[in-house]
């Protein structure tokens, strides 16, 4: 009997141990430690003994994911919320690499396992989620319009006739489609093409989330204005394959992290030349209200 | 529920492949012809600027061809609208290919003929016109047809340029209905335009030679 | 029948380069005379004669056919050219035409001559050659002989007033070699003038009115058959005329 106590003493004592040297979940930083390894056979386990994680980001899109030319990699929110993921996996904000994401793409880069996220500037919908799953939201936007600075353009009801620029595969064809069903919408690879084809005066307006809209305006502020408002919400989730609940559950955690910490503020200041908002809400049904 | 969309999108595709293919070859046609002439002509400076013609669009991406004419000749004052301005970009692209093909065959035409031509007192234009092309048109045929099967399938990067052609229908359906699949759909629609293309040239490379009975 | 001269050189010199293919020549070849050029190859019998009509240029010298300065720059050289027929070694007829419109190619478009007419002309001239059968053939259908006599009526066709024939039954087997030269000899006989590049020296005894021979770019003899054959005054028509007559 005394033997089968201590054991049980010894035990409890072990686990103990093992509670305090696991490093807090969700710490983000360089300096965080590597979290327990996932079990066998799931995506985080496989990413965990991969040593890195591969993220799907934009390369062409400012703020969230733009390839810096002389340094060589890409910057923004999206890639600095990649980076708080690897620190919560990995205790290290660099074990990434990068593909670049573009709309038409990012979908089956999941499916067939090109990359492990999508962080993206992705808004999540009802049909999206057929394809993949989605984390919290993590960002809200909504669609606005980038017109030259002497456009007479105001709103979204001056658009009838005008030729207006988005992306193929995006929701911004879809929302513009359906609310202002007399623009000529024409589709380009990404939104830099569709603002340079502004620039060469080939469209009256491009469309799309208005913070992609407000890096565009930042870099040219002679040039275009943001006008119209949002009106659509486009909550942005991180994409992940379907059938991969602990990473989805690993990945909330660190963006509740990031919300509670006063993290999140201070990636949206670094990266977005405006005051930053409270973060949104977890739910995206809740924000659409659907 | 999103099939009939679809089947619109893929015919306005296939029908603006098929003007794109068209509208590009007849212009490629007669401006690599010409080139093709200058290529061997026996004024000097024509020859300067066929070969440069020739080296500069051989040797460029297709793709940056269009983009220039999309968005860098506005910024020049000239704008086309955007189907011309794939047919532009297509055309002079795919003149150098056919100016190669031309001068080839002119060159492939013995000096003696030519030499018969000017003893019997045809001026040059005579004897390109009545001694040469029509011997050319005869043998460039094949190779002909094989660079206008490249430009339908070409047409395919005028997608970049917003040009509502086949591949950018497809990447419309693919990416707002998550329709991969379309791209095979559209692959199928190319070989319904490049098959009778590549079974009217051999038509034509049999009659021609029958023709010729050398 | 030699009557004033229709062809005259007069101190033609001609390079390749540095290799001198004319050296000093000079002659006249009066209306209706029939002239055999001679000589070991290389010796610029071949050039001489595309003088005549401009397919080669020259470097010093003159030329004057018909009246006309071949080599001034302001000569209408297409008019001269439709005044001389050629007629080459390797035949060179349009593969892609029939015998008949190689022939009425130069009248319908040079001429102007409305084809029909230029048609029943060319008819007659594959008559006058022996093949009016085969006025539809293409070249590539016919004999090597049978090619050459469509060139010949068809350097016939513009009525030239001077036919010049470059080595025009060297590339013919010899069974066709008499089918050819029998043109020729009719031609001659009609009163033709011609300058035939040719080491047929039987065509020149029957119907040559002189006979010049040509080596390294000079003109080393000039006389009558009966003179070259019998009497040959040069060391070099000798030795060459005895190389081609023991073959």
């Amino acid at each position: 009997m005394k033997v089968w106590r201590l054991l049980m003493v010894g035990i409890v004592i072990a686990g103990l141990l093992a509670a305090c040297t696991a490093p807090p979940a969700g710490t983000s930083g360089s300096t965080g430690k590597a979290m327990p390894k996932a079990a066998d056979g799931t995506l985080l386990r496989k990413i965990q003994d991969r040593g890195k994680i591969v993220v799907g980001v934009k390369y062409d899109v400012p703020m969230f994911g733009l390839l810096n030319p002389t340094s060589n990699k890409v910057e923004g929110f999206d890639v600095d919320v990649a980076k708080e993921i690897a620190a919560a996996i990995f205790g290290n904000p660099d074990a990434i690499e990068y593909k670049e994401a573009v709309s038409k793409n990012r979908i089956p880069f999941l499916q067939d396992g090109t990359v492990d996220l999508v962080i993206s500037t992705m808004t999540v919908n009802a049909e999206r989620e057929g394809q993949i799953d989605f984390s919290n939201v993590y960002y809200l936007a909504g669609q606005s319009l980038l017109v030259p600075k002497a456009s007479a353009i105001a709103s979204i009801n001056d658009l009838a006739g005008k030729k207006v620029g988005t992306a193929k595969g995006s929701t911004s064809e879809q929302n513009i489609r359906k609310m202002a069903p007399k623009a000529d919408v024409q589709l380009f690879d990404g939104y830099a093409e569709a603002v340079a084809a502004m620039d060469a005066g080939r469209l009256d307006a491009v469309t799309t989330d208005d913070n992609i809209l407000i890096g565009f305006q930042a870099k040219e502020p002679n040039k275009w204005k943001l006008v119209g408002g949002q009106f659509t919400k486009e909550p942005y989730g991180i994409g992940i394959a379907k059938g991969h609940p602990e990473t989805v559950e690993m990945v909330n955690k660190v963006l509740a992290d990031l919300k509670k910490s006063g993290k999140w503020k201070e990636l949206y200041k670094k990266n977005i030349p405006t005051t930053p908002p409270e973060p949104p809400i977890d739910n995206w049904r809740q924000i659409v209200g659907q | 529920m999103n099939a009939e969309s679809w089947n619109l999108l893929l015919r306005i595709g296939l029908i603006t492949t098929a003007g794109l293919s068209i509208a590009a070859g007849l212009i490629s046609l007669v401006l690599g012809t010409v080139i093709g002439i200058f290529r061997v002509s026996p004024v000097g400076p024509l020859r300067v600027l066929a070969s440069g013609y020739v080296e500069f669009f051989r040797n460029i991406p297709l793709l940056i061809c269009l983009a220039f004419i999309f968005y860098g000749l506005p910024k020049a004052g000239i704008t086309f609208p955007i189907f011309e301005a794939g047919v532009i970009g297509l055309s002079v692209y795919t003149a150098a290919f056919v100016a190669e093909v031309v001068r080839a065959g002119l060159q492939s035409i013995g000096h003696g003929q030519i030499e018969a031509g000017r003893a019997l007192g045809l001026s040059y234009i005579q004897m390109l016109r009545l001694v040469l092309l029509p011997q050319v048109f005869g043998m460039v045929i094949p190779p002909l047809g094989t660079v206008f099967i490249a430009l339908v399938k070409n047409t395919s990067v005028a997608s970049a340029i917003v040009v509502p052609e086949l591949m950018y229908q497809a990447e419309v359906i693919a990416g707002r209905y998550f329709y991969p699949n379309v791209f095979l759909i559209a692959g199928f629609m190319y070989l319904i335009i490049t098959l009778p293309l590549a079974l009217l040239v051999n038509v034509m490379e049999k009659r021609s030679q029958i023709g010729h009975r050398r | 029948m030699p009557s004033g001269p229709i062809i005259a050189f007069e101190r033609v010199n001609k390079f390749f380069g540095h290799h001198q293919v004319l050296n000093d020549i000079s002659f006249q070849i009066a209306e209706g005379e029939v002239i055999v050029v001679f000589g070991p190859s290389g010796g610029g019998k071949s050039t001489m004669i595309r003088c005549i009509n401009r397919l080669e240029p020259i470097n010093s010298g003159h030329i004057v056919v018909d009246d006309i300065p071949v080599h001034d720059p302001k000569t209408d050289i297409n008019r001269l050219r439709a005044e001389v027929g050629m007629v080459f070694q390797h035949f060179n007829l349009f593969p892609h035409l029939t015998a008949l419109d190689n022939i009425t190619l130069a009248p319908v478009n040079v001429r102007k001559t409305p084809r029909n007419e230029a048609e029943g002309q060319a008819m007659k001239l594959l008559e006058r050659v022996g093949i009016p059968e085969k006025a539809h053939a293409y070249p590539g259908e016919l004999s090597g002989g049978q090619q050459q006599r469509v060139a010949i009526a068809r350097g016939l066709a513009m009525r030239p007033k001077i036919m010049l024939f470059d080595e025009p039954t060297s590339a013919l087997d010899p069974e066709m070699i008499k089918e050819v030269l029998d043109v020729m000899v009719s031609l001659a006989k009609d009163g033709m003038t011609m300058v035939v590049v040719t080491h047929e020296m039987g065509f020149a005894r029957q119907v040559a009115h002189r006979m010049m021979f040509l080596d390294a770019g000079r003109m080393i003899e000039t006389g009558t058959p009966q003179q070259i054959f019998t009497d040959p005054q040069h060391d070099r028509t000798k030795l060459f005329l005895s190389q081609i007559l023991h073959q």
